[in-house]
């Protein structure tokens, strides 16, 4: 809680990404049930909503998230549960609203990130999603400039790299689109050194795509 | 590229004069060790003493002050406490000193605050004064062809391996355990703190210099992450660069804080710092010193399919299998020998008790005599099936055998084999019970380009090592000249 004022929100992250040329879901804020519903409407069901605020870090652990909302009715009841959950958990937050983005499709699940070395300034951090990264720390990283080759290598480092080329029938991840985006990654925090980490977690890869869902950015 | 570097560091590994500061005629100070050792070593040039107390060191002058050296000075040896630091420095400009040695410790490794403000000034003042610092808190310059030693004397051969070190002692290890090996060095460096001169300066040297083929490093932390990151990228580029990286565990850093000063990060991240500058990461002084002589001696990897002779006598069966594992899980792969040479193996040495797959046991051999045995090497090196060969010789058998004539006539038929096919043959001589036999064999087989190691495990990692950076590195050229395979 002590850097929130440093953390921006998943619509400010997400727009930033989005100019800097990294796929994301976008997410609109959404200050009212009404507004809600109409953003719904215009990005397509289904959606899912979160909380948007800088006090907010576990979105999903307080209540702060809901998914595959499928229609008005059911997004208009999401988003004061969300709010109510929210004035419980963090009494103290300052709410904006709530963040509504169209429901991604399953894809397999990545998380590109970046953190700073004392030594060696920024460095960019890959690995699969959910228990492979938290338990079993199974990472990859390369010192900012990554290159495209830096990027194939990164890849192929982790052990779980056996996954993103399809298991039990799932379809392989795009290899170069994940390189792009790592790339871009790079090229981003590279050119705003005021970014003291970033989190793209996680990120969904696809046959022939590889968007990110949700975004953090944490400044300076 | 970096040739700049080879006029700008030539005072360094090629001074005409050496002062060193800190002699005395009647204790043992660190300086006087330094004078006698230079010129027991054959110093080119003269050395000049200098001590507060004057007196005689042997038959020269202990000089009361370097500024009474008669002329100019290339390089001066400080082995005197971190007080007279900034005087020295200012005692240089006048003997138009090129680069100061400080032995001397007790800087930012010891506490980081007034340490580290005394290294700021004395920066400071060596920037003003033009003069480069190589330190504090080090061994500094090693080069046999300029008959410069280091600490206590110690001088191997000259040859074609570079390294840098942060630390002097495994910089003295690197040296001494060359020299049994017959790994022999073109330069080495001690930087210790580097406030001035740090690993990357020494890194473009380095691979300037025409007579460094490949590069060793150990190195415990870094000021300018970025700088290294880079200079590794274009070093890796023209020459084998191998890293040990000290202080990958948490109790190591903290070691490595007091030692040489420096900071910490993760192990993970130098690990990935390593491959993306297309450096070897070793993980120990075994490691580096194997991969250092696997690169001196074959240059560069011809590939990773290797046949393994398990066994040249009793023995070769557990041998064989054991072989087999370890080359195996290190990388390397052990494909069947061709049937025809199967057969003629089979032919020569009787069907019962050999292994003519791969790895290959020939101990039968040993009942048809020496010409038989000579005769299996020949057809199993000749196999197109590998690249490279590993034998097993154990010294504590083969002599009761062939007495130590005959594993002399082995060898030189090994050597002379090897050259003739143009195919690397690299032996494991697994320390045991007939340790003169066995060092005598090591020292003939090193003097003669092959590399020796102690295990099969050893042998494997340094040869895929040397492969791996011949895949990154040398693609470029294979690619353009032919398609053989």
């Amino acid at each position: 809680m002590v850097e929130s004022q440093n953390l921006l929100t998943e619509v400010e992250s997400k727009e930033l990404l989005k100019k800097a040329g990294i796929p994301v879901v976008e997410a609109k804020l959404a200050r009212s049930k009404k507004e809600a519903i109409s953003i719904s409407r215009e990005v397509g069901f289904p959606v899912v909503l979160k909380i948007s605020s800088a006090d907010v870090v576990h979105k999903s652990d307080s209540g702060g998230v809901k998914l595959g909302l499928a229609n008005a009715t059911q997004v208009g009841k999401a988003y004061s549960q969300i709010v109510s959950s929210i004035k419980r958990a963090y009494p103290q937050a300052r709410i904006d609203g709530v963040s509504v983005q169209t429901m991604a499709a399953p894809g397999v699940e990545v998380i590109v990130g970046m953190s700073k070395d004392a030594q060696f300034g920024p460095v960019i951090m890959f690995g699969l999603g959910g228990i492979l990264v938290e338990v079993l720390k199974d990472v990859s990283f390369r010192i900012v400039p990554v290159t495209e080759r830096d990027a194939r290598e990164m890849i192929k480092e982790i052990k779980g790299y056996p996954v993103l080329q399809g298991y039990r029938g799932q379809k392989p991840a795009s290899i170069p689109a994940l390189e792009q985006l790592i790339v871009k990654a790079s090229q981003f925090v590279e050119k705003n050194p005021q970014i003291k980490e970033l989190d793209l977690n996680p990120i969904f890869a696809y046959a022939d795509k590889a968007v990110a869902v949700d975004a953090r950015i944490i400044l300076e | 590229m970096y040739e700049e570097k080879l006029k700008e560091f030539e005072p360094i590994f090629y001074p005409k004069s050496i002062a060193v500061v800190g002699v005395s005629a009647t204790s043992i100070a660190a300086g006087s060790v330094w004078v006698s050792d230079l010129r027991s070593a054959g110093f080119p040039g003269p050395v000049y003493p200098v001590g507060a107390s004057g007196g005689r060191i042997g038959d020269l002058e202990i000089l009361s002050n370097l500024r009474l050296v008669p002329g100019d000075v290339d390089y001066v040896i400080v082995a005197v406490p971190r007080q007279s630091a900034l005087e020295l420095l200012d005692d240089c400009t006048a003997k138009n000193v090129k680069a100061v040695h400080f032995f001397t410790a007790g800087f930012s490794e010891m506490d980081r605050q007034q340490g580290r403000r005394l290294e700021e000034q004395m920066l400071e003042t060596a920037r003003r004064r033009n003069v480069r610092i190589i330190g504090p808190n080090c061994i500094g310059v090693y080069c046999p062809e300029h008959k410069i030693p280091f600490l206590t004397g110690i001088l191997g051969e000259q040859g074609s391996v570079g390294f840098i070190s942060q630390s002097g002692g495994i910089a003295i290890k690197l040296v001494t355990m060359g020299m049994g090996r017959h790994i022999n060095y073109s330069k080495g460096i001690s930087f210790g703190n580097g406030i001035d001169l740090d690993a990357s300066d020494f890194l473009q040297y380095l691979a300037a210099d025409p007579k460094t083929k490949v590069v060793g490093a150990y190195l415990e932390g870094t000021r300018n992450g970025t700088r290294l990151l880079n200079t590794m990228k274009e070093v890796a580029r023209t020459k084998p660069l191998v890293l040990w990286k000290g202080g990958r565990t948490e109790v190591g850093a903290q070691a490595a804080m007091s030692h040489t000063g420096s900071l910490a990060s993760s192990a993970a991240i130098w690990s990935a710092m390593l491959r993306q500058a297309g450096a070897i990461e070793v993980r120990s002084l075994e490691e580096l010193t194997d991969s250092l002589l696997v690169f001196q001696q074959l240059g560069h990897g011809q590939g990773t399919r290797a046949v393994i002779i398990g066994g040249l006598a009793d023995g070769g069966g557990g041998n064989s299998v054991a072989a087999a594992d370890a080359c195996t899980e290190n990388g390397l792969k052990v494909p069947p020998l061709s049937s025809q040479t199967k057969q003629k193996l089979a032919d020569l040495l009787g069907e019962v008790g050999g292994i003519f797959c791969n790895p290959v046991d020939v101990s039968q051999a040993q009942f048809r005599g020496l010409p038989t045995l000579l005769q299996a090497i020949d057809l199993i090196v000749r196999d197109a099936t590998s690249d490279v060969v590993l034998i097993q010789e154990d010294a504590e058998i083969l002599l009761p055998i062939y007495s130590r004539k005959g594993l002399e006539q082995i060898n030189d038929f090994i050597i002379e084999l090897g050259r003739r096919q143009g195919k690397p043959i690299v032996i494991v001589l697994p320390p045991g019970s007939a340790e003169t036999g066995r060092l005598e064999t090591e020292q003939r087989l090193l003097a003669a380009s092959v590399p020796v190691f102690y295990s099969m495990e050893r042998a494997a990692k340094a040869i895929c090592r040397l492969n791996e950076y011949s895949c990154r590195h040398e693609a470029k050229r294979t690619r353009g000249s032919s398609a053989q395979t």
